[in-house]
C-alpha cells in the first residue's frame, strides 16, 4: 500500500488558491475553477490538508 | 490571436495594468478563468482611504461603508483605538469587492483593453527559449493567445511565475489562510474595523469584523498556514461567532474562503513577462491588505507596458522600471513590515497585552501599520528588542542601510 496522497473535496472547496500556492511540488492546479491534485506529482506532504481553512483536502489512500 | 499584452487575472492588479497599458497605446487581452469579474469575493473588503487622492476609480457604488476609525483588541481584551477624529486624517472604507473590481474591469475595456471570461491559462507559449504568450482553455476550447509581453496577475496561487521561471511557491509560514463570513443582523453598528489578536483566537493572525452597513459585517479569519490544522480557520471563527453576543442572533449570507501571501516581494520581471498584485506578493505583511499596492502597482506597471510597446523593447532591461518603480512606491514598506511580522511572530500573548495596555491612551496622528509600530517600539519589553536585534540583525541592517 502506497502513501495516502492529497484529495480534493471538490464540493467542499472554495477554490482560494491557497493549497497551490504552497504545494512544493507543483502538484496542484485549477480545474473547473476547483483545486486538483495530481497525485503523481504528490509526495504526501500534507502541507495542503493543513493549509485548507474549510478542511477540504484529505489523505487518501489510491488503490 | 495576436495582442501586445496578455494579462492572466480581471483581479484590481490586472484591471488596473490593463487600463494604463491601454491609454499608452497598447493591445490588451485580459483572460479571466472565472465568469464574472470579481466573483465570488475573496477578500475582507477593507481599503485605506488614500486612494481618493489617485481617482483611480470612479462612482460610489462599490462603497459599503466610509470608517470612523479602528479597534485593536489584545488577548485580554484591552483596547486599542485609532480614530480619524483623534487623527484628524481619513480611514478607510468597506467595499463592495465585486463592484470594485467590476468598476476598475469597466475602466480598463473604456481605455481599450479587451476582456475574455471563463478562460483559464494553461501554459507559457516560448520560442526556444523566448516567451511569446499563453496558452489557454476558454470553456472546452484550446486556444493560444500570441503576445510580446505575459503579464501574471493570477493571484496568490500565480502559475504564470512558476512557467516563466521565477519561483512564487510560498513557505507555509508567509501565507495567512482566511476565512469570512458576511454576517446580518448582527448587534453592531459603529464604524469601527474591529481586530482581536491572540495565540488562541487565531494562531499567527487575527479576526476582523469589518461593518459593512447597518447591522451586517465581514467577520473574518486569517492564521499563519505553517500553524495551521486542516478546517481550524473555519473551526476557530466558529468558535469566535458562537461566542460572541453580538453575533448571537446573526445570520451568514456568504461564506468565503481566503489565502494572502505575507511574504517578501518575488522578482517580478523576466524577458517579455512581469508578474503583478497577489501574484507579486505586493501584500502587506503585518495587515494582509493589498488592494493599495494593486492600484498603485498596477499604474506603474501599465505605464511601463505602453512605453515597452512603444519602444519594441520587451526586454528584462526595458521592463525592469517597473521593478525599480514600485520598489520605490511601497517595496521597502513591506519588506520593513515583513520583519515586523516576524518578530510579532516571537511575541506571546502576555507581552501583546503588556503593549495594549501602554497604548490604550495613546492618541495616534497617524493611522497606519506605519503609526501604530513606530508607537508599539517605543514600548517594547528591553528583552523583545533584543531578541530581535539578535536574531533579525542582518535584515534590520539591510533595511536602515536605504
Amino acid at each position: 500500500m502506497g502513501k495516502p496522497k492529497a484529495n480534493v473535496d471538490k464540493k467542499k472547496c472554495l477554490a482560494c488558491g491557497g493549497c497551490i500556492s504552497v504545494c512544493p511540488q507543483d502538484a496542484i492546479s485549477w480545474i473547473g475553477n476547483k483545486a486538483e491534485v495530481n497525485s503523481e506529482k504528490c509526495i504526501s506532504c500534507a502541507i495542503c490538508i493543513r493549509t485548507c481553512p474549510v478542511g477540504a483536502i484529505s489523505g487518501e489512500v489510491l488503490a | 490571436m495576436k495582442y501586445d499584452v496578455v494579462i492572466v487575472g480581471s483581479g484590481p492588479a490586472g484591471s488596473v495594468t490593463a487600463r494604463f497599458a491601454s491609454e499608452g497605446g497598447a493591445k490588451v487581452l485580459v483572460i479571466e478563468r472565472r465568469a464574472e469579474v470579481g466573483v465570488p469575493v475573496l477578500c475582507g473588503e477593507g481599503i485605506s482611504r488614500k486612494i481618493d487622492a489617485w481617482k483611480i476609480i470612479e462612482g460610489k457604488r462599490w462603497i459599503a461603508g466610509k470608517m470612523d476609525g479602528a479597534r485593536i483588541y489584545s488577548p485580554d481584551k484591552t483596547c486599542v483605538t485609532l480614530s480619524a477624529e483623534q487623527a484628524g486624517n481619513e480611514t478607510g472604507y468597506v467595499v463592495y469587492r465585486d463592484i470594485f473590481d467590476q468598476e476598475l474591469a469597466r475602466s480598463a475595456i473604456k481605455a481599450g483593453a479587451t476582456f475574455m471570461m471563463n478562460t483559464q491559462a494553461t501554459g507559457i507559449i516560448k520560442d526556444a527559449d523566448k516567451i511569446k504568450g499563453v496558452r489557454a482553455k476558454r470553456f472546452d476550447e484550446e486556444i493560444e493567445i500570441q503576445a510580446d509581453i505575459v503579464v501574471g496577475a493570477d493571484g496568490v496561487e500565480s502559475k504564470i511565475g512558476q512557467w516563466g521561471g521565477i519561483n512564487t511557491r510560498l513557505d507555509p509560514k508567509d501565507l495567512e489562510t482566511c476565512a469570512q463570513y458576511t454576517l446580518t443582523n448582527i448587534d453592531v453598528n459603529d464604524a469601527y474595523c474591529d481586530f482581536y489578536l491572540g495565540k488562541e483566537i487565531a494562531p499567527g493572525g487575527y479576526i476582523w469584523v469589518f461593518p459593512k452597513g447597518k447591522n451586517v459585517a465581514n467577520v473574518g479569519i486569517g492564521i499563519l498556514a505553517s500553524l495551521s490544522e486542516a478546517g481550524m480557520a473555519k473551526k476557530l471563527l466558529d468558535d469566535f461567532i458562537a461566542k460572541d453576543p453580538r453575533m448571537k442572533n446573526s445570520s451568514p449570507i456568504r461564506f468565503i474562503a481566503g489565502a494572502v501571501p505575507v511574504a517578501n516581494p518575488v522578482e517580478t520581471v523576466r524577458n517579455n513577462l512581469i508578474l503583478i498584485g497577489d501574484a507579486a506578493r505586493h501584500v502587506d505583511p503585518i495587515t494582509g491588505g493589498g488592494l493599495t499596492h494593486c492600484l498603485e502597482g498596477g499604474k506603474i506597471a501599465g505605464e511601463v507596458l505602453a512605453k515597452a510597446v512603444k519602444a519594441k523593447d520587451f526586454s528584462q532591461d526595458f521592463l525592469s522600471e517597473y521593478e525599480t518603480r514600485w520598489k520605490e512606491a511601497f517595496g521597502q514598506k513591506i519588506k520593513r513590515n515583513y520583519l515586523v511580522k516576524e518578530l510579532m511572530l516571537d511575541m506571546d500573548d502576555k507581552t501583546f497585552n503588556k503593549l495594549a495596555n501602554a497604548l490604550k491612551d495613546v492618541k495616534f496622528d497617524e493611522i497606519s501599520t506605519h503609526g501604530l509600530v513606530k508607537e508599539v517600539a517605543k514600548h517594547l519589553p528591553i528583552s523583545t528588542k533584543l531578541n530581535a536585534l539578535i536574531k533579525h540583525r542582518k535584515e534590520i541592517k539591510e533595511i536602515k542601510k536605504k
